[in-house]
């Protein structure tokens, strides 16, 4: 099963690293939404560390969304679904492996625009670090665990590329919400204790939606 | 066919629902007691609630009709699912009318995050989300699948929402408004009107299903039509 | 008196928005309806 996984895993990482047609457009957007925010955010100058948690999550989620969509939208291009649709497997594996490819692009977009954010931002970070990384890894699984079911279910649609954030952003506000509260915690304070409860959520979260959408992604795969 | 499967059931629910109805304005607006601090106002809270109530009722519905889609693949459960989405919304709607035009009297303000009301909103986008899915797939079987896992993740999502809202609401205290609890006077009044929002919802979602039947039935109709041509 | 505006405000918005949802259901069963007079003219003629 781990073999499989990975050779899926392998697969979507490896079409990335040829074209890299989603990591770049993911980087670029990420820059864009963090030069806009800082124009946006131009009035509140003074406190604008306190800002800095929300924007970083809005850039993460917008680059998310952006590499979810192209991940069916190139599979679905050249019929690459039907070949994948033959192999001889659980469709549950399909979906461990894209998910987790999803999150390997995501993690790789957030710490760049991360880095980028702490110049834009004139920000110095040092033992924070780590825990700033169990915060990006463990929210994005949350986001590609239920992202990758729904983008799925975009790609049967007509717009699919206009569906995907209409669908996702609601469903995916309780990591949005626990995420931007985590980074707050290391960021602005220093109590990491207070992390237990964000994390515990976004972790059930990430549980609750990887085990659904393990067990429904056959069905939105259909033909 | 305007009158197919429109039973004497459906008068009987009917002829109910009119009576509760009538019944629920008149507890709500005249036999309630004024409650002592917002005064009148307080008689939104009767239909607020009865329909916030009756729009849960809705969505749980949902769940279990996209459920037993998924397991079953019978239409019958798509066109529940459908109707209960689409009535569970319009409830909503009315709930966050009627929380704006409560709070702006007696809190000074259209809207505050408590909550509640964002769980609401959530809510209802998470439904319009679950309706978009539907209007943009073609194919009717695919169609209905795709809105039953949309259907089971949102209301998974729902409990999730509220936990993650409440708590964030409680790390950054707004004014603590939310309503205590009801006077036993008032208690009468309130249930009328809970009964009264679950007739509603029963006659509205078999209207609804009846017009998804009839407008399938067509579809079928049609595409019978095209394959003998 | 300003109390009564909201209190009639609130229950006035219950019934259009019911309204409209009730009227949206009976536009979209005469649309079948013309439809299935379609179909019946289509059938006669042949």
């Amino acid at each position: 099963m781990l073999a499989k996984i990975w050779a899926v895993y392998q697969k979507d990482l490896l079409l990335e690293l040829r074209t890299k047609d989603s990591i770049n457009a993911m980087l670029f957007f990420g820059v864009v939404v963090l030069v806009i925010f800082n124009f946006a955010l131009e009035p509140m100058r003074d406190s604008i560390h306190a800002a800095v948690p929300g924007v970083l999550w809005v850039a993460f989620a917008f680059a998310g969304t952006l590499g979810l969509n192209r991940m069916f939208a190139t599979e679905k291009e050249n019929s690459c679904l039907q070949g994948l649709l033959m192999l001889p497997t659980d469709r549950g594996i399909l979906y461990i492996g894209k998910m987790l490819a999803a999150s390997t692009f995501m993690l790789v977009t957030e710490v760049v625009i991360f880095v980028l954010s702490l110049v834009f931002f004139n920000l110095s970070v040092g033992s924070e670090i780590p825990w700033l990384f169990l915060v990006f890894l463990v929210g994005t699984l949350g986001f590609t665990a239920v992202g990758t079911l729904l983008s799925a279910i975009s790609a049967n649609t007509r717009m699919r590329e206009v569906l995907l954030p209409l669908i996702l952003f609601p469903v995916i506000l309780p990591i949005l919400i626990n995420a931007v509260e985590a980074t707050g915690i290391i960021l602005n304070s220093s109590d990491y204790g207070a992390l237990k409860l964000p994390l515990t959520i976004m972790a059930v979260f990430t549980i609750v939606f990887g085990t659904l959408a393990y067990l429904f992604f056959e069905y939105v795969l259909e033909e | 066919m305007a009158h197919r499967g429109r039973s004497r059931f459906d008068a009987l629910l009917g002829g109910a629902l009119l009576v509760a109805m009538v019944l629920a304005l008149y507890m709500a607006l005249l036999q309630a007691p004024r409650e002592a601090t917002m005064g009148d106002l307080q008689r939104i809270f009767y239909f607020h609630v009865a329909a916030a109530i009756a729009g849960l009722t809705a969505f749980a519905v949902n769940f279990l009709a996209s459920l037993l889609y998924v397991v079953r693949k019978e239409r019958r459960w798509d066109n529940l699912a459908v109707s209960s989405a689409e009535i569970g919304v319009v409830l909503f709607t009315i709930v966050l009318i009627t929380g704006p035009i409560w709070a702006k009297p007696v809190w000074f303000v259209w809207w505050t995050w408590s909550p509640r009301l964002t769980s609401s909103l959530i809510l209802w986008m998470l439904y319009v989300a679950y309706l978009l899915v539907r209007n943009y797939v073609g194919d009717a079987d695919r169609r209905a699948m795709m809105s039953a896992v949309f259907g089971i993740v949102a209301f998974v999502d729902a409990p999730i929402v509220w936990f993650s809202i409440r708590w964030w609401r409680d790390l950054h205290p707004g004014p603590m408004l939310e309503t205590g609890g009801l006077s036993p006077a008032m208690r009468p009044a309130f249930l009328v009107c809970i009964v009264a929002f679950q007739l509603l919802l029963v006659y509205l979602i078999r209207r609804r299903m009846f017009l998804e039947t009839a407008r399938e039935d067509l579809e079928w109709i049609e595409r019978q039509a095209e394959l003998r041509h | 008196m300003d109390t009564m505006n909201y209190l009639f405000a609130a229950y006035t918005s219950i019934w259009i928005v019911l309204a409209v949802y009730l009227y949206s259901i009976h536009a979209r069963e005469k649309k079948l309806r013309a439809e299935v007079g379609r179909l019946k003219e289509m059938l006669g003629r042949k």
